[in-house]
């Protein structure tokens, strides 16, 4: 029982570091539905790297400098080119489906390297993405540059009329976003389940995605929302160890997608929108066109 | 009807030029890849468009997926002129193959040993595939029409839980199990196989007949006239009196029973098949090559079929070209991504220019991107 | 700026030798299509209010855009205190003690009236003192008289206010030197009243120099000591307050004369009730009540007009008369038939037509052709809707006709709704509504951001379609619209219904202090 926490905690981790990344950018106004896409990009380059390297540390450089180019990228469509975000988003993650399966599948595989050394008892990157919830709370609601982020997620207008550089806001956003996710997929393939595999995530990234909303942009309740997808990601791969001989283990695998499915509806109805619809981001998804 | 200039200018003369120059440049990146993987660009696209247009059984593996990636590409593009991403194609895909499969599960003719092929239960397993691909999809439009749940985060989440859930019919005991080999459904007998004509099963028909129907409706039907007003602005189509849910449920019951009908077609009416296999998660991957498709067929069902036939061979010529020539797994995802970022970058570079066309009537607005001063 | 400090001014500061603190020489901007601003000089003394006056269009605000460098310039030159200074961004115009206050609101709505005054602060680096920051905002508060709330949040706050938290941002950025951009058109009268009042304050006790934008003359006449007039984007006077007349200033805006539009003859002539709405009551955007118990009646051949200042729930009558918004509870009779839960397709069927205000967002479809925007008003009527095709052929005549009768300049039926002009646009909308020749009308704001032609030609339809019998119900925020187009006035005020007047008991002051909220004396309801 005590490793199946643990073992949640990890897969938490993964949820957490690519949702606080996406958390950042949205809070910036820049959607990017191309999540699991920055997650598949990094996890691979930090496979490939540290199987090469033997260097851990060389294979998270690369997932966040991985996570960090796509970012990049989205910016360029969505803030310079006033693109659709949406439009650019999927483009970055089926681009990445596309191009990991091609380049990681020589490396298909256990990673073969000593494991990383626990910290109390748990992987490293625990540490870091608790590290990161406080850092990303801290930056966003106890800064000046955090309540510039938020007002250009906001009301972009209002922000450049009081002197905020609403393009370099977003793009400093979407960039240190992209990053977090590159460093969530490396989480995946580094730690919680070192084996590289064709599309490996399988739609950890839209989850981490949907995370986002059900936080209301909070970093404190994002990391809630990890945890309880973690624990609840672990009893779905393990179903024996609550409820033995119940429904199949491929029925068990699909519950973790219908209750996101259920929270989704929930936080969409009337009733929660009229007392927590203000958490979302005005801006949310809408290109600026400075004056 | 009179040449309707607004939209010649956008819906066909562009996007042929486009659609050439994504796909071109998608395929000068992946001579990039081939190249880095040790094998000739030019032989690797030699052995990839002779197997995948030239030989015989390969043109016809070609057509039927062709076939398969038309009607994906109908499915996803009825939401898109609303407005909305079908990207829910794989699991609506798998409800199709479920539903198809549980008509002689249920009505027990799945131990029949011989006969000719036939028409009814064919037709009734397409039917049925068709109404569970509805069922999925109306899900989505509902959500997405009365709560404005985000339908990309759901049609992804119904792509995974469908995963699992065929899993769970054709692996280890599950229903659909097939008696000898372990993780994969009972082989259709023959009278449940669709006849053929040409080689091409009545499915063939149906993905030209849908394509030529989505057009149809889509340019001269009041009812396609409110899905594209909805498609570009809602709230100006509500105030037209169109009512927003019946939009976003109708187009998702038809994108779902379209890609249903996909999932029938792959999985009951393609020879060589005619079963759920073990990697169905292959063919579900496949359908994203139907978002490309109506990406660059700008909306035109019609538009996309050369494009459908096209990917269709280069996905299996690229498999193909990939054994012959040992380049790495997964060519033909490699070129699905390229071609979705070239797509991505033709689309935006274009969008791009429109501020230097010049607006003879706009009066200024300040705001506007900065351009030649007329005056 | 950092002088001008100690010393309070009481006198009258249109003296000459003031130093001039602000100066543009020679600014010219052109934007696609049109010349904004072709060489235009601007003086601003120190601790004067100095009006910028001109009809929409002169070039007003893409001059205090430039001011304050949001926008640049594409010749010309500005000076700060006779040194020269290029604005790259509204960073620069605040390091020189010049603060604006938009026309429309940019306030961040979520976040509460402290985060908006400390957003983009110049002193504001790294980890903020949100305790320290409160304290330092408080006392400004108190300097300047200022009542407001710092942890409320925006959205919560009335216009009057919201304006005040925006004065209060650019003073505690340190502006010597405020730019009003129509300061007043969101504002209930005693708003303004106040607002006047704080301006005189600002200038004469604490040397505040005010750059007022306006097109409002009695807004000049009551405060600005020097008035500089635009017109089509060149100075067409520069004028002390006490030396122009009205007349001249209107000849100056205006440059010609333009024959008001105005109901004629007596009201009387109208026939039987069309619309009836009983205690009727909706909730807005945010949960909150937006009509609690609205009532009144429109008759045919009549012009029911609502004055009401933005936020009073003038939006949300319209949309539920409209059935785009549910009504809570109460009636809403068409004709003597129920219709409070019809859609809004049956509405329209049955002879409804609406003008919505948002002509861009909600009356049209940018990127359609104006055939296929036609269709928003046919696409379900029987004459071009047969089983179930739409005929596009007799769309585009229909179109043609339209574009004829209301004189919308397009280039043809097949341009796009966003090549149009917003005059163009907006007549386009009013005729594919009234060429359905609606038994009822419900305008909203229905000239909003017009030019003087197109608003005189609308207004001049809205009348026309009263003398063919149509009940209107005309919602709007332009006392003068409402006075000169209406049988019978109302006002709405927090979502309720004050009183109808008829036409000739109609005082321009007595509705301005009912749209804010007050009483009518000496008038029966």
């Amino acid at each position: 029982m005590t490793e199946l926490l643990l073992r949640s905690l990890e897969a938490s981790t993964v949820f957490l570091l690519a949702a606080l990344g996406e958390l950042i950018s949205q809070r910036s106004g820049v959607l990017n539905v191309g999540l699991e896409g920055l997650m598949l990009f990094g996890g691979t380059a930090a496979f490939i790297l540290t199987q090469a390297t033997h260097s851990y540390l060389a294979g998270v450089g690369v997932a966040l400098a991985a996570g960090a180019f796509l970012g990049l990228l989205h910016g360029f469509f969505s803030v310079t080119l006033r693109g659709d975000q949406v439009v650019s988003g999927m483009g970055l993650w089926i681009l990445s489906f596309g191009l990991t399966t091609y380049l990681g599948s020589p490396h298909t595989g256990p990673l073969g390297i000593q494991r990383l050394p626990p910290v109390l008892g748990l992987s490293p990157f625990v540490a870091v993405a608790l590290a990161l919830v406080l850092g990303c709370w801290l930056l966003l609601f106890r800064t000046a540059a955090g309540l510039a982020i938020r007002s250009v997620g906001e009301n972009p207008a209002a922000a450049a009329a009081s002197g905020v550089d609403v393009r370099a806001v977003r793009y400093l956003c979407v960039v240190a976003g992209g990053a977090l996710a590159g460093l969530g997929g490396a989480a995946y393939t580094l730690s919680y389940n070192p084996v590289w595999n064709y599309n490996f995530l399988m739609g950890w990234g839209f989850v981490s995605l949907a995370l986002v909303f059900f936080s209301m942009w909070n970093p404190w309740l994002l990391l809630g929302g990890s945890v309880l997808f973690g624990v609840m990601w672990q009893l779905s791969l393990n179903p024996e160890l609550v409820l033995p001989g119940v429904l199949s283990r491929y029925v068990w695998r699909a519950i973790p997608f219908v209750t996101t499915i259920a929270i989704l509806a929930l936080i969409s109805t009337q009733w929660f929108r009229t007392r927590w619809g203000l958490a979302k981001p005005e801006a949310l998804g809408l290109p600026h066109a400075p004056e | 009807m009179k040449p309707r200039r607004a939209e010649y200018s956008s819906v066909v003369a562009h996007p042929v030029l486009r659609a050439g120059v994504a796909v071109g440049l998608a395929l000068g990146a992946a001579s990039v890849l081939f190249w880095a993987s040790g094998a000739d660009p030019l032989a690797a696209y030699r052995v990839m468009f002779g197997y995948g247009f030239l030989n015989p059984s390969g043109l016809v593996a070609s057509l039927h997926r062709a076939i398969y990636l038309a009607l994906c590409t109908s499915a996803f593009i009825v939401p898109l002129r609303a407005g909305l991403w079908n990207v829910g194609l794989p699991g609506q895909v798998y409800a199709g193959a479920l539903a198809a499969y549980a008509v002689p599960f249920v009505l027990g003719l799945h131990r029949t040993l011989s006969g000719q092929p036939g028409f009814a239960v064919p037709l009734l397993m397409a039917v049925a595939a068709a109404v569970a691909g509805a069922f999925l999809g109306g899900l989505v439009g509902f959500l997405r029409a009365r709560m404005q749940v985000n339908e990309i985060l759901v049609t992804m989440m119904l792509n995974s839980a469908l995963f699992w859930i065929v899993s769970d019919f054709i692996k280890e005991g599950g229903p659909f199990m097939s008696a000898t080999a372990e993780g994969e459904s009972f082989t259709l007998p023959d009278p449940l196989r669709p006849a053929l004509w040409a080689g091409l099963p009545p499915t063939a028909l149906g993905a030209v007949g849908v394509a030529l129907v989505v057009d149809f409706v889509f340019s001269r039907t009041a009812a396609g006239y409110r899905v594209r007003a909805f498609g570009l602005n809602p709230r100006a189509a509500r105030y037209a009196g169109i009512d927003p849910v019946r939009v976003s449920l109708g187009v998702f019951a038809v994108g779902g029973a379209l890609a249903g009908l996909a999932g029938y077609h792959y999985f009951a009416a393609v020879p060589g098949l005619y079963k759920i296999p073990t990697n169905y998660g292959y063919y579900g991957d496949l359908s994203f090559y139907g978002i490309i498709c109506g990406l660059i067929a700008r909306g035109s069902a019609m538009g996309a079929l050369p494009m459908a036939l096209l990917f269709a061979g280069m996905s299996l010529g690229g498999r193909f070209a990939q054994g012959a020539l040992r380049l790495p797994f997964g060519v033909d995802y490699a070129i699905l991504g390229l071609l979705m970022t070239t797509f991505v970058a033709t689309h935006l570079l274009d969008r791009a220019r429109l501020p230097l066309r010049p607006r003879s009537t706009r009066l200024a607005q300040p705001g506007k991107t900065r351009a030649e001063g007329t005056l | 700026m950092a002088d001008g400090n100690g010393t309070t001014r009481r006198t009258h500061p249109n003296a000459k030798d003031r130093p001039v603190v602000l100066a543009a020489r020679g600014i010219t901007k052109r934007f696609p299509g049109v010349v904004a601003l072709a060489g235009v000089d601007l003086d601003v003394r120190e601790g004067e209010v100095h009006a910028v006056l001109g009809q929409n269009g002169a070039g007003k605000t893409t001059l205090m855009n430039i001011l304050f460098g949001l926008v640049q310039p594409d010749e010309g030159e500005v000076y700060v205190r006779g040194q020269r200074v290029r604005f790259r961004s509204p960073h620069d115009a605040l390091a020189r003690g010049i603060g604006m206050v938009h026309q429309t609101r940019r306030l961040v709505a979520a976040h509460t009236v402290l985060e908006n005054v400390l957003l983009g602060h110049p002193g504001a680096r790294g980890l903020v003192d949100f305790a320290a920051a409160r304290r330092q905002v408080a006392a400004l508060c108190e300097r300047y008289g200022v009542r407001v709330d710092l942890n409320a949040r925006v959205w919560q706050l009335s216009e009057g206010e919201k304006q005040w938290v925006e004065i209060l941002k650019a003073l505690h950025a340190g502006a010597r030197l405020l730019i009003l951009d129509e300061p007043t058109s969101a504002l209930t009268p005693p708003e303004v009243e106040a607002l006047l009042r704080a301006v005189r304050a600002l200038v004469s006790e604490h040397g505040v120099t005010v750059l007022l934008v306006t097109h409002k003359l009695p807004l000049v006449r009551a405060v600005a000591h020097t008035i500089t007039v635009l017109r089509a984007g060149s100075v067409a006077a520069r004028l002390d307050a006490g030396q122009a007349s009205d007349a001249e200033l209107v000849r100056h805006m205006v440059g010609q004369e333009v024959a008001p539009v105005a109901l004629e003859g007596a009201a009387g002539q109208s026939g039987p009730v069309v619309l009836e709405v009983e205690d009727l009551w909706a909730y807005g955007d945010k949960g909150t009540w937006a009509l609690r118990g609205v009532s009144f009646e429109v008759r045919a051949g009549e012009v029911l007009g609502v004055a009401g200042v933005s936020g009073n729930g003038q939006e949300e009558l319209a949309q539920v008369l409209a059935g785009l918004r549910p009504a809570a509870s109460g009636r809403v009779r068409f004709e003597g038939r129920d219709i409070t839960h019809r859609p809004p397709l049956d509405r329209w069927r049955m002879g409804m037509g609406y003008v919505p205000a948002d002509r861009n967002g909600v009356a049209s479809v940018a990127p359609f052709t104006l055939v296929e925007n036609t269709g928003l008003n046919y696409h379900f009527d029987r004459e071009l809707c047969r089983r179930g095709l739409l005929d596009y052929r007799r769309l585009e005549e229909l179109t043609r006709r339209i574009l004829a009768t209301f004189q919308v300049r397009a280039p043809h039926p097949y341009a796009q709704a966003q090549q149009l002009s917003g005059g163009n646009l907006q007549k386009l909308v009013v005729g594919r509504v009234l060429s359905r020749r609606p038994r009822l009308l419900v305008a909203h704001l229905p000239t909003q951001g017009l030019d003087v032609e197109a608003t005189a030609f609308v207004r001049a339809q809205l009348l026309e379609a009263r003398a063919q019998g149509a009940a209107v119900l005309l919602l709007s925020e332009d006392l003068e619209e409402v006075l000169s187009l209406s049988d019978r006035v109302a006002t709405l005020y927090e979502g309720r219904m004050v009183s109808v007047l008829p036409r000739e008991a109609v005082d321009v002051r007595i509705v301005g202090a009912l749209m804010a909220g007050g009483r009518a004396q000496g008038v029966a309801p």
